[in-house]
């Protein structure tokens, strides 16, 4: 497997990695994709209502139609975790678990990963009432109580989701307002399930064998069956920094509008860059301008 | 052939990947998607101890999510 040299292998299987792909492909990059989740994040996203062409389609129908597009332009797209990536005298040599790809260029798609709690009693009921994923775990709770913990638009809508089986759905949020986008929070505000519990942070999950309560730090405690918990994620870039790679100081990949970082050979795109909105449309987006910024840097040999 | 069950909901994308994974290494095993049955639903959280899918029962051990290396093991997958 060592012999082939990929012009470009990509990390990361998300809507910037496989858009990559697709680019890849027409520009003719031989080209790999390897996904620790194929689809990425998104797939666990309900509805997606916002992709253009599409007025709502699930997270997994969208992301099952672009690895298709993909993979009808030949380029493979594999369930393998890259555990190193080391630089090597044509590129980059890309190991993951009893295989390495050498590339000559590379793109850190790798997104992020969700962001936990970290209170006492999460690790402990995690599938015990403690859930990340709203579409997987959710009829798990039919009329029973959970709470979402987190203000954003992901989370606000993962309560609207949740409200399909359960009887009560509490949005805890550690400020003032939740922040999802405007229809989503008329969605919100029309539903009768959904109680926002607002300047409240939850200090501890509680239970027996499975989850029976939260602690507030405002001296409450709310009866809940389920926590899911959906306040973001943290960039994966600890391979990139050790490449050399800038990172700011959310540990994002700072990228220029192009998609390259300040190392040679290598690119980035989607939600693990530094770019301020994180959205399916604009990792797709910054994959392409990845693969324009590889093309060129391949063609000309430089930046 | 080892005794594989897949308990499922409909849109979860780690059960689909698991399912995909099983699918291409020619295991047979036999899926409960939990949404469409409520009373099985809560028989199962009561077995598994789980309010998580996608729960793998291979011959009796349970696995817990799409753990490819667990999956790897218990099949003999190289």
């Amino acid at each position: 497997m060592a012999d082939k040299m990929f012009d470009i292998v990509i990390i990361g299987g998300g809507p910037a990695g496989l858009t990559a792909a697709i680019y890849a492909a027409r520009f003719k990059m031989s080209a790999v994709v390897l996904a620790k989740m194929p689809g990425g994040l998104l797939t666990s996203a309900h509805l997606i209502e916002n992709w253009p062409g599409f007025e709502s389609i699930t997270g997994i129908d969208l992301m099952k139609r672009i690895q298709d597009h993909v993979e009808k332009l030949g380029v493979k797209v594999l369930i393998e975790d890259v555990i190193d990536i080391n630089k090597s005298k044509e590129g980059f040599k890309v190991r993951t678990e009893g295989k390495t790809y050498d590339a000559r260029t590379i793109l850190f798609a790798t997104g992020t990963e969700r962001r936990r709690l970290g209170v006492r009693g999460e690790s402990d009921f995690l599938g015990k009432g403690v859930s990340y994923c709203a579409v997987c775990d959710g009829p798990f709770f039919k009329e029973k109580t959970v709470a979402v913990v987190g203000g954003s638009d992901a989370a606000a809508k993962e309560a609207l989701l949740l409200t399909r089986w359960a009887k009560k759905v509490y949005i805890i949020y550690r400020k003032q307002e939740i922040r999802p986008e405007p229809a989503t929070a008329d969605a919100v505000k029309a539903n009768k399930k959904i109680e926002i519990v607002a300047n409240a942070n939850v200090t501890e999950i509680m239970g027996k064998r499975f989850v029976e309560a939260v602690q507030l730090d405002n001296g409450k405690k709310l009866s809940v069956d389920g926590v899911f918990i959906e306040i973001g994620g943290n960039p994966i870039s600890a391979m990139a920094k050790k490449l050399g790679v800038s990172l700011n100081d959310r540990g994002e990949i700072v990228t220029d509008k192009d998609g390259r970082t300040n190392v040679p050979g290598i690119y980035a795109a989607g939600d693990v860059t530094n770019r301020t909105y994180k959205q399916a449309l604009m990792a797709a987006a910054e994959g392409a301008s990845a693969i324009f910024s590889a093309y060129r840097f391949m063609k000309e040999g430089k930046e | 052939m080892p005794k594989v069950r897949i308990y499922t909901t409909t849109s979860c994308p780690y059960c689909t990947m698991a399912k995909d994974f099983l699918k291409k290494n020619k295991v047979l095993f036999e899926e409960i998607n939990i949404e469409k049955d409520h009373k099985l639903a809560r028989e199962i959280v009561e077995k598994t101890g789980q309010t998580g899918v996608p729960v793998i029962e291979i011959d009796g051990k349970i696995i817990l999510g799409f753990d490819k290396a667990a999956l790897k093991k218990a099949l003999k997958i190289k």
